[in-house]
């Protein structure tokens, strides 16, 4: 999941990018009178791939048809290199869109849905079918431009969209869920193959997904949204280790909640929903916002867990570490999900998930222990008015 | 899971009623289409004498009818076409509304309305009178084959044109949107996206219209009172004056033919599409 952020943006080597750099300012766009996007601002650098990554109905797919024309703009402006779009209608912006369900045309062979875009731009036939089949070699579909639309496989028809966004060289390439009607399998690969063509050609994309690895392993940056307005942006490494805010950690799938009872200076006193104490060193910790002393909540992923069988008679409740918290639990469930096992932890009446390569047994006492740097501290949600309650997966919750 | 034996009893009502009321009428005008009842024989004497009396109105039939089904896709395309890719909300809207009265007005009724419409002293020409485009001395009857074509066209194309806009606001959205996105403006994606793919409907429609306006008596009857005429009027004339069944027969076998081979026009592209699809 390493990415190439950093030397995507290095202009020196390489052809000079076909991409455009595309520039939001103030973005209102909403249906009837309620706006989904308001007041968005952000800037895209000439052939950056960003992901717009967000729950259903946070308004990412509203800011992709709004680039591409289909949602008016209430306020605001879509610059591309300058140029204002805002009120451009959509078939004179020139930003080459793939839709979630492909839209092609099933009138048409292969070929001619390819050449379509080339044809209305009044080429030759000769230039449009030398064109095809250089696309068409491009996103491996070869010797396929003669068949008709039916006859393709999901995964070939997802090469046909592509190809044909792609045949009119547009200086911008908006996907909408592009993956998400493929198999598990074939989606792995076209991942790879669309961030390498990409790269190839230097074009500005934008990807809309709610997929996190998705976005993760594609964009240069993530801009994930909540409610309309966007909760953080920066590279998949920041937006999965520093997330902004509670939203952003559990969408990006820090799943386990621990409500504390915040205390201290810089030596960090955490009252533990259980009665115990714990000391942690504020720096440790991954605190983005500020968390005034009183209800808190510590956010941390079930993978930072190490779990530990306790023998005999030990301590009873949760105790203090010097290096992250101890907390103790009974397993009351697991599952197998290919490299590890998930086990639900009960705590009193929290409930937390935590990953260990052995399988514990149910019923079994155990020692949760997280390290002080995998925890996050955010301020509790009642504190918080927009931390996004719809967030990804929120499974530790008191019962 | 209901028996063969049950379901063909299920079925059989509605299978008699259909031999009884339909299918013997019409084999029997059929054959006796080819009884000469004044020589006592069999024979195409009624057909060489329908030939040989209606030739004119058989071709003014056929003329009329094909250039009404013309005008009513042209029609129906141009009106379906503005509700599914119309851009002014209130326009669609209104279009909307208006489009379907036609529907629910007889034919009886909407000749009755053209006769006072269109004839030489009727609404259309005094509009144009005042608006001062004509003079008094310049306006004509439309009460000819145009008046006819007029009729039909009025009276079908809210039907076909409901056909074709049902079908067109079942295509995908993202269709239209994704030529749009590559460029391509309105006019050019009703006829390279929109209409290719409600093509089929079209056919329908128009099929249909064409043998309900081959069938219809009281347009022509009305709007057209001299020759030539449509075979409709020729038939009942043939009927009503003479008594005579065997023309009257031959005609109606000369109308179905010239359904026929539409529908059969019809079914093998029909055809084609399945085989080509298989």
């Amino acid at each position: 999941m390493m990415q190439q952020a950093v030397q995507a943006h290095a202009p020196a080597e390489g052809p000079a990018p076909l991409g455009a750099a595309i520039s939001l300012k103030d973005l209102h766009l909403g249906y009837d009178r309620t706006d989904v996007i308001a007041g968005l601002s952000l800037d895209v650098q000439a052939g950056e791939f960003i992901a717009l990554l967000g729950a259903s109905g946070c308004g990412k797919t509203t800011l992709l048809r709004a680039l591409a024309g289909f949602v008016p703009v209430r306020q605001g402006q879509i610059l591309l290199d300058g140029t204002d779009l805002s009120h451009t209608p959509p078939e004179a912006r020139g930003m080459a869109m793939m839709f979630q369900s492909y839209a092609l045309w099933p009138h048409m062979t292969v070929a001619q849905n390819i050449g379509y875009g080339l044809k209305l731009r009044g080429q030759s036939r000769a230039q449009i079918a030398a064109r095809v089949a250089d696309i068409a070699g491009l996103v491996g579909l070869g010797d396929l431009t003669g068949r008709r639309i039916a006859a393709l496989s999901g995964g070939q028809k997802q090469r046909v969209a592509l190809a044909r966004a792609l045949a009119v060289d547009p200086p911008v390439l908006l996907l909408d869920e592009p993956l998400s009607n493929l198999d598990a399998g074939t989606r792995g690969t076209m991942r790879h193959e669309i961030r390498a063509l990409q790269q190839r050609l230097g074009l500005t994309t934008i990807l809309v997904t709610h997929d996190r690895q998705e976005a993760m392993s594609m964009a240069d940056r993530v801009v994930i949204l909540n409610r309309g307005r966007i909760a953080q942006i920066g590279t998949p490494e920041e937006v999965y280790h520093r997330p902004a805010d509670s939203y952003v950690a559990r969408f990006m799938g820090a799943t386990n909640t621990l409500p504390v009872d915040l205390g201290g200076g810089e030596e960090l006193i955490l009252s533990l929903p259980d009665g115990a104490r714990a000391r942690l060193p504020r720096a440790a910790l991954h605190v983005p916002q500020t968390v005034a002393p009183g209800p808190a909540e510590l956010i941390f992923r079930s993978d930072a867990v190490e779990l530990g069988e306790v023998n005999g008679a030990g301590q009873g409740g949760a105790g203090p570490n010097s290096a992250g918290l101890t907390l103790r639990g009974r397993v009351a469930q697991h599952s197998y999900l290919g490299s590890v096992y998930r086990h639900e932890i009960r705590i009193g009446a929290l409930r937390l998930m935590a990953d260990a390569a052995r399988k514990m047994p149910i019923g079994a006492d155990v020692d949760a222990c997280i390290p002080a740097t995998a925890l996050s501290l955010f301020p509790a949600r009642s504190q918080t008015a927009v931390t996004g309650s719809k967030a990804a997966a929120p499974v530790a919750h008191p019962l | 899971m209901i028996s063969r034996r049950t379901s063909l009893l299920l079925i059989a009502p509605a299978l008699v009623l259909m031999a009884v009321l339909f299918l013997t009428p019409l084999g029997y005008s059929l054959i006796w289409a080819f009884r000469e009842e004044e020589a006592g024989r069999w024979g195409i004497g009624n057909f060489t004498k329908a030939w040989a009396f209606y030739s004119a109105d058989i071709l003014f039939s056929l003329v009329i009818v094909t250039l009404s089904a013309a005008l009513i896709g042209a029609l129906s395309i141009a009106i379906a076409g503005y509700l599914t890719l119309g851009r002014s909300p209130r326009a669609v809207a209104v279009l909307r509304w208006l489009y379907r009265w036609p529907l629910f007005i007889p034919f009886v009724v909407a000749a009755q309305v053209m006769r006072t419409f269109l004839a030489k002293n009727g609404m259309m020409n005094n509009a144009l009178v005042e608006m001062g485009l004509l003079t008094p001395f310049q306006t004509a009857s439309y009460l000819d084959w145009r008046g006819i074509v007029i009729t039909f066209v009025w009276k079908q194309t809210p039907f076909v044109t409901l056909l074709l806009a049902g079908a067109m606001a079942s295509l995908d959205r993202s269709m239209i949107e994704s030529a749009q996105n590559l460029g391509a403006k309105r006019l050019r994606i009703l006829f390279g996206i929109v209409v290719p793919q409600v093509a089929q409907t079209l056919m329908v429609g128009l099929i249909l219209s064409y043998v309900m306006m081959m069938s219809v008596l009281s347009v022509p009857m009305m709007i057209n009172a001299q020759q030539p005429t449509m075979l409709t009027v020729d038939m009942a004339w043939r009927i009503n004056a003479y008594g005579d069944y065997g023309v009257a027969n031959a005609l109606g076998f000369i109308a179905y033919l010239m359904t026929a081979c539409v529908a059969w026009g019809y079914l093998r592209k029909e055809l084609r599409d399945r085989t080509g699809e298989a």
